[in-house]
């Protein structure tokens, strides 16, 4: 079995199947690929897995540990993260502090420690701070470290809500169009860390994307739906020749979109 | 920001420095009228700063703050009246005994948001209200019931001033925890669920208990304030804690500054001090806060503390449109 599956998954909004019967499974370390025209069901699917939208049948389990029948929050403490379409920083709160909430699974201090004002909070706080500030650097960003982030470009929040997400330190990171709104250097600055994320620290990544070279030089393996259902599977050569997916995004328009 | 390898003495540090030195020395040159007054300006700020970590940083409405103001006040004044337990003893059970209501109150809440969770907590504090009329043997009805000083040291804490610094280390020590608070993970938590609970749970923030946190710290520190209330003043009005007072405490740390604790200080401060100068027009005090809000969300919308910064930047003359500190977590 694969150390990250989502089998048979059905999420429905009223009679709307969104998510139809929808399975996927993921090696550790391995990059995959979600694409499908607008309104397919890919964000509807990373909701349902993360927890935030009850789904109606399916099972989700990683590395042997079912997950579908826990709440959000456990979920992320099981090693589930992802990122969102619309970027969803914390938008009165600087760059820094917006990273830091991103290592809460991995806090050292108790309640009482946070109440009281313990050293080892403080300890603990400065870990936390250092941990961010790391991240500050690898995705360049140090230079509006102290800013909050309800004034930044869409492109800039795309980036620290990747590097939030990151500081969870997930087993499976799910990421949703993520170098929507950026010019192409700043797209690369992710493809390359995407690339380590997955080489360096294992962590399985399953990538939604709308710009097809994109996904089609980072993915090794492709997942498409359309209308709720996956119309088809394979590597980026197999699923670019895959009439069904020809068919899919002519039928809806341009055949760049992912 | 908040946590830095070394420290380094700011213009921040001089400043609360300063404070801390005229909040010792000050009251000396001054009377028993003004030493009451500055403490109620403390009990004020303990009990404000409660409100605003509740909803400035975990942005839960609560207009019930004023019943556990009361739990506090009752619950300490009959700790030590009636089972004769030490003041210092029964000041942190009165505290804990209104986290318990914060934690009972917290459950219906945990699936409320905005408006329906104002109805709730105001059926809340509806209820207190009853409880303290209708429990005559604990709370001494309508009529009320005395409250007395503590003793420190074998001395009773009779005269104003001495009481005051007894307030004045308490608030301290309620400060420092709040500011622990807000620079720990559990401050963070608030501060993610006001933004988006969505994003917070995905960061494995735990809603409900985070919520409920929230709820028992805003109810200790308004139990604390309370307790120290009731014996400040000697006796415990059960009218003290109606809607309004839950009110007048939104206001101050809107007025102050929501998610700071420099403002519920400075909010605390302004609005006890205000009513006591416009005490010749004490009818129109209600009416009074009423157009100070007004006047404050329009022109200051995010609180006084955010004057400071905004002065400063004018004065370095910066043209950086970036507001200087965002209205939360400012960290102090
Ligand atoms: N919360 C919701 N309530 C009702 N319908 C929804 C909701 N979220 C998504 N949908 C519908 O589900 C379908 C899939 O949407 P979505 O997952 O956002 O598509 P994608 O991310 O692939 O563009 C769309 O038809 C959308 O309108
Ligand atoms: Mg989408």
């Amino acid at each position: 079995m694969s150390y990250f599956t989502i089998d048979n998954l059905v999420v429905t909004f009223g009679g709307l199947r969104a998510v139809a019967n929808v399975s996927l499974a993921l090696g550790k370390g391995e990059i995959h690929g979600l694409i499908g025209p607008n309104g397919a069901g890919k964000t509807t699917l990373i909701n349902a897995v993360s927890g935030l939208i009850p789904h109606q049948d399916g099972r989700i389990v990683i590395d042997g540990q079912p997950v579908h029948q826990m709440l959000a929050h456990k979920r992320a403490e099981a090693g589930i993260g992802r990122t969102f379409q619309h970027a969803e920083t914390f938008a009165d709160q600087t760059v820094i502090t917006n990273l830091v909430a991103g290592g809460f699974a991995h806090r050292t201090s108790t309640v009482l420690q946070d109440v009281l004002g313990t050293p080892g909070k403080f300890a603990a706080e400065r870990k936390a701070f250092a941990e961010a500030d790391k991240m500050l650097d690898i995705f360049n960003l140090r230079a509006l470290r102290d800013v909050p982030t309800g004034d930044l470009p869409f492109g800039t929040l795309k980036k620290i809500d990747l590097a939030r997400a990151l500081l969870a330190q997930p087993r499976i990171l799910m990421l949703d169009e993520p170098t929507s709104g950026m010019n192409s250097s700043e797209a690369q600055e992710v493809i390359t860390a995407c690339k380590r994320i997955a080489g360096e620290l294992g962590v399985t990544l399953l990538i939604i994307e709308h710009n097809m070279r994109v996904i089609m030089g980072l993915a090794q393996m492709i997942h498409v739906l359309d209308h709720g259902e996956k119309i088809a599977q394979g590597t980026p050569q197999e699923v670019q020749r895959d009439p069904l997916v020809i068919e899919a995004y002519l039928g809806h328009g341009s055949a760049t979109h992912a | 920001m908040s946590e830095q390898a070394s420290w380094k003495f700011t213009p921040t540090h001089f400043a609360l420095g300063v404070l801390l030195i005229l909040a010792i020395a000050a009251p000396l040159a001054f009377g028993s009228y003004h030493h009451y007054l500055a403490s109620l300006c403390l009990i004020n700020i303990i009990i404000a700063i409660g409100l605003n970590l509740l909803t400035g940083n975990a942005g839960q409405i609560s207009i019930c703050h004023s019943s556990f103001m009361a739990i506090g006040a009752y619950g300490t004044t009959y700790l030590v009246s009636k089972v004769g337990l030490s003041f210092w003893v029964a000041l942190p059970m009165g505290g804990i005994i209104a986290a318990m209501f914060g934690l009972a109150l917290g459950f219906p809440a945990l699936r409320l948001r905005g408006f329906y969770l104002a109805v709730v907590t105001l059926g809340f504090l509806e209820m207190s209200q009853l409880l303290i009329t209708e429990l005559p043997s604990i709370t001494g009805g309508v009529r009320g019931m005395p409250a007395s000083r503590p003793a420190l040291f074998g001395y009773t804490l009779a005269s104003d001033l001495s009481f005051y610094y007894v307030i004045l280390a308490i608030t301290l020590l309620a400060i420092w925890c709040a500011y622990s608070i807000i620079n720990s993970p559990t401050g963070r938590a608030f501060d993610a669920i006001r933004n988006s609970e969505s994003v917070a749970q995905t960061l494995a923030m735990p809603l409900s208990r985070v919520k409920l946190i929230a709820f028992m710290l805003a109810a200790f520190f308004a139990g604390i304030g309370g307790g120290l209330f009731a014996s400040l003043v000697g006796f415990i009005d059960p009218l003290e804690f109606g809607l309004w007072t839950s009110v007048r405490y939104i206001i101050i740390i809107v007025v102050g500054g929501l998610g700071s604790i420099v403002g519920s200080v400075v909010g605390a401060v302004a609005l006890t001090v205000l009513p006591e100068l416009l005490r010749d027009f004490k009818e129109y005090n209600e009416l009074v806060f009423g157009v100070l809000l007004l006047a404050f969300l329009i022109l200051i919308p995010h609180g006084l503390v955010s004057v400071v910064p905004r002065i400063r930047q004018r004065l370095s003359g910066k043209t950086n449109s970036q507001p200087a500190i965002s209205k939360h977590g400012a960290g102090v």
